[in-house]
């Protein structure tokens, strides 16, 4: 069966100031979306709206001691763009020979008063044992120009691969925003730790090293983590002291090869229960840290801690059941993939005490 | 479309925004399996409840309620599909047949395959065809949503208890002429009882012309060109109107049949006889003092006389129009409330009277705000006796709640135009004919003009129809103070 050719091109209109970006990923992404989905083409088609989390992690990292001394911000209302980056896989069915994915990625920016966004797809990619290693591997040709490039786990498994490629349009983004953005805070979702899955130490340093050539700063905010102290989460410790406020969680020892290119400190950002892991690029001076961190407080809103502009981020990318039920209506027209209904092993088996295979 | 759910009598059908269809339409749910067909109607168009779809209106106003601007580099055009799926509706509809090989009953007990049936919209004409609602009496009564003709058979009506209702000014009185002069020009006689003058110009075209129907129009306007010869009275017809219309008591009732009989005997029923017997009667004075109010009452209605050339007979207009078809017109503009009680209390007597005698074989009677003039008794005798009597009648209202519950019961057509007010369509869907939910649903949502059909005209087939335009002089348009000070 012929397959429509899709109109294949990269956005025309991208906001930002243009020096050399380099569009060669998404590019990439579709070239890449559009093959796998040729293939799956005539499959049955198991629907499955499980999502995938972007999940933190596991930092082998040590806490020693810690300056439990909290840092006092003021906002400050110098006209700063505050910008920031996330992304959202998603599972959207299965195949006989392997599973239908879909990834989004949002960036948004506050400039004076009005949030602006940039939304790069969705992407669909039918990922199966035979393929994955091709697709991958061609999508980090693209962004990091070589294979296989501090990765020291080779291909990810077949149920990595929606967090994976994920992660390698988040570092897209996060790239494109370090080299058009001037004078301005960019927002991370996540951390500065590097050497782990998904996030090469070379590529967020040349990141790092962008964003701060024009004079940015990143600030990466973790929604979770698992560091802890004196038993504690580090978020969780008792401070009494009153918002804003940030404290410095000193001298953690990563494991090799986890490198820590951020100090990482705990956000209070506004009253209430919620603080947040937050690292601050290493190779910053402290003094600009703090400024940075009352320059978020005095050109961005912060709900519960948290930046709206990030916020409005994940909000974005993050797919809805409506969008689920769309590509799906998308793949079946346009690839005629057959929607069969496979049973849950888990109801089948257990009937109302099986909570479903999602939750196993 | 998809067949999706089936509760009771209402099926639910997923329909997409490429697919048209409004409240009032009719589906045909085929399943080919069985060679069946279920014929259902659209009652309520809803969005279909699409998960997640108030997170996706959530995320579009996040910015203190104003759109938040971005572009999209969607390369797989998957933004379509998401509003192809945010725009789904959902179908309610109410199941009204069954179609097996081209014949049509109103069994609903068997369900169509929810995967292998084929729904599509269902062409009134090709509805009505099936249902057969055309005879050899066809009436038009204006066009379906898809400019189609809606056409019923005038025997549809015979024999049948009618209601015309809605707000005002949605076009009763309109549809009722166009019945009535459809009546007329299959020879049918009918009687109107107009309450605001707004038949007497049916004779006539827009531009004041006679038209095909202006010597079966006859006006008769009490006291003026219709009065009665007390000679010509029947003793029971006058008995009715002296004790309903002007509630005269058991007592004096029968002193005057009395005093009638007396007058009867000696040939001497004039009024001026009529008055000198009651003040010459040895009855007791309270006695005295009914008849006489009551006397005078009818002595000042005007619309009794002694003098037989001034007296037009009913009988003659009624005859007249029995023989050439006609509709005689009742004009009761300008009349009060008691005399108005006086002249129907007189006109249905007469009708009872030649029709129990077959002088009539039929009649139709248009009553427009009956309530105003039709006493209490007569409504159960409408629907009971008159009915096997031949007196068809057709209620005209814009206030259904004075129009009572047994009189819905039984109603076997109902022409219901727009009404908003709740309670006044929970009136209506008292009718026997029609399920509440569909009066509700549907009669909110009808345009100026527009009339659902409900009954045995349409055979059980709910249908909503603009009443065609009539070239007739309107003579019930509202009086306006400021019509010509532009």
């Amino acid at each position: 069966m012929l397959i429509e050719q899709l109109a294949i091109t990269t956005t025309p209109k991208y906001s930002f100031p243009q020096p050399t970006i380099d569009t060669s990923l998404p590019q990439r992404l579709i070239e890449l979306s559009i093959h796998s989905l040729k293939h799956a083409q005539n499959q049955p088609f198991q629907l499955n709206q499980q999502f995938f989390q972007q999940s933190n992690n596991l930092e082998q990292i040590q806490t020693t001691r810690t300056q439990l001394q909290p840092i006092p911000l003021t906002p400050k209302q110098e006209e700063t763009m505050v910008a920031a980056v996330d992304t959202s896989s998603i599972k959207i069915g299965e195949t006989t020979k392997g599973m239908v994915i879909a990834v989004r990625g949002a960036t948004i920016w506050k400039n004076r008063k009005y949030y602006r966004y940039l939304r790069f797809g969705p992407f669909i990619f039918h990922v199966t044992e035979e393929n994955k290693k091709q697709v991958y591997t061609a999508l980090q040709r693209a962004y990091l120009n070589s294979p296989y490039e501090h990765n020291h786990n080779g291909s990810p498994s077949l149920l990595q691969m929606p967090t994976r490629i994920a992660s390698l349009l988040e570092r897209w983004q996060q790239t494109m925003l370090s080299k058009t953005v001037t004078n301005g805070l960019i927002l991370f979702d996540g951390s500065l730790t590097s050497g782990i899955n998904g996030a090469p130490t070379q590529r967020i340093k040349e990141i790092l090293d962008n964003a701060r050539k024009k004079q940015n700063i990143v600030l990466a905010f973790s929604k979770m983590t698992s560091l802890r102290f004196n038993g504690y989460l580090i978020t969780d410790i008792p401070i009494n002291h009153k918002p804003p406020y940030l404290f410095k969680i000193a001298d953690l020892k990563p494991k090799p090869p986890i490198v820590l290119l951020g100090d990482v400190y705990v956000a209070k950002l506004t009253k209430g229960n919620y603080a947040f892991r937050l690292d601050i690029d290493k190779q910053v001076p402290t003094e600009q840290k703090i400024e940075a961190l009352e320059k978020l407080l005095g050109n961005d809103l912060l709900s519960q801690s948290y930046p709206e502009t990030l916020r409005l981020a994940h909000i974005l990318c993050t797919f809805t059941a409506n969008e689920v039920i769309a590509m799906q209506h998308f793949i079946a027209r346009k690839y005629d993939l057959k929607i069969i209904n496979r049973p849950d092993m888990h109801r089948l088996l257990f009937g109302p005490f099986g909570k479903g295979e999602t939750c196993s | 479309m998809k067949l999706y759910k089936k509760e009771g009598n209402i099926v639910q059908i997923l329909s997409f925004p490429n697919e048209t269809v409004e409240k009032g339409d009719y589906l045909l749910i085929e399943d080919g399996d069985v060679g069946k067909g279920l014929i259902v109607q659209v009652i309520d168009v809803q969005f279909a409840n699409i998960p997640g779809i108030l997170e996706e209106l959530l995320r579009s106003l996040p910015d203190g309620g104003e759109l938040i601007q971005g572009e999209d580099f969607d390369p797989l055009e998957i933004a379509p599909h998401i509003t192809y799926i945010q725009d789904a509706r959902l179908l309610r509809c109410k199941i009204r047949a069954t179609m097996n090989n081209e014949s049509l009953s109103p069994n609903s007990s068997w369900l169509p395959s929810r995967s292998q049936s084929a729904i599509k919209k269902l062409p009134i004409p090709t509805l009505l065809k099936m249902a057969k609602t055309t005879g050899e009496l066809p009436i038009v009564l204006g066009g379906t949503k898809d400019s189609m003709l809606l056409t019923i058979d005038a025997s549809s009506l015979d024999g049948r208890l009618n209601i015309v209702t809605g707000k005002k000014e949605t076009g009763k009185s309109h549809l009722s002429k166009l019945l009535m002069l459809n009546l007329i020009r299959y020879g049918a006689t009918v009687v109107v009882f107009d309450l605001n003058g707004e038949y007497t110009s049916l004779g006539m075209t827009s531009d004041e012309k006679r038209n095909a129907y202006h010597n079966k129009i006859h006006v008769l306007t009490p006291s003026q060109n219709f009065k009665v010869v007390l000679k010509q009275l029947n003793l029971h017809v006058l008995l009715s109107i002296l004790i309903h219309a002007l509630h005269l008591p058991g007592t004096s009732a029968r002193e005057f049949r009395t005093i009638w009989r007396s007058l009867k005997e000696r040939d001497n029923l004039t009024l001026h006889e009529l008055g000198e017997a009651i003040r010459n009667s040895r009855c007791n004075h309270h006695v005295r003092d009914a008849l006489f109010s009551r006397y005078y009452a009818l002595l000042n209605s005007r619309f009794f006389t002694d003098n037989v050339a001034e007296a037009m007979l009913l009988n003659e207009s009624l005859l007249k129009a029995k023989n050439e078809g006609g509709a005689i017109i009742i004009n009761l503009r300008n009349t009060s409330s008691i005399d108005r009680q006086i002249v129907v209390e007189y006109v249905l007597g007469k009708l009872v009277e030649l029709l129990t005698s077959w002088k009539l074989k039929a009649v139709f009677l248009f009553a427009e705000e009956a309530h105003l003039y039709l006493r209490e008794t007569y409504w159960d005798d409408i629907v009971t006796r008159m009915r096997h009597l031949g007196i068809f009648t057709t209620f005209v209202t814009n206030q259904p709640n004075t129009i009572r519950e047994n009189i819905y019961r039984q109603a076997d057509n109902i022409f219901l135009f727009n009404f908003t007010n709740e309670h006044d369509l929970e009136v209506v869907s008292r009718a026997a004919r029609v399920d509440a939910e569909t009066v509700i649903s549907i009669a909110t949502d009808l345009p100026p003009r527009h009339c659902l059909v409900l009954g045995k005209v349409v055979k059980d087939f709910p249908m909503v129809v603009k009443v065609k335009a009539l070239d007739i002089k309107t003579m019930g348009e509202t009086r306006l103070f400021f019509k010509d000070t532009n």
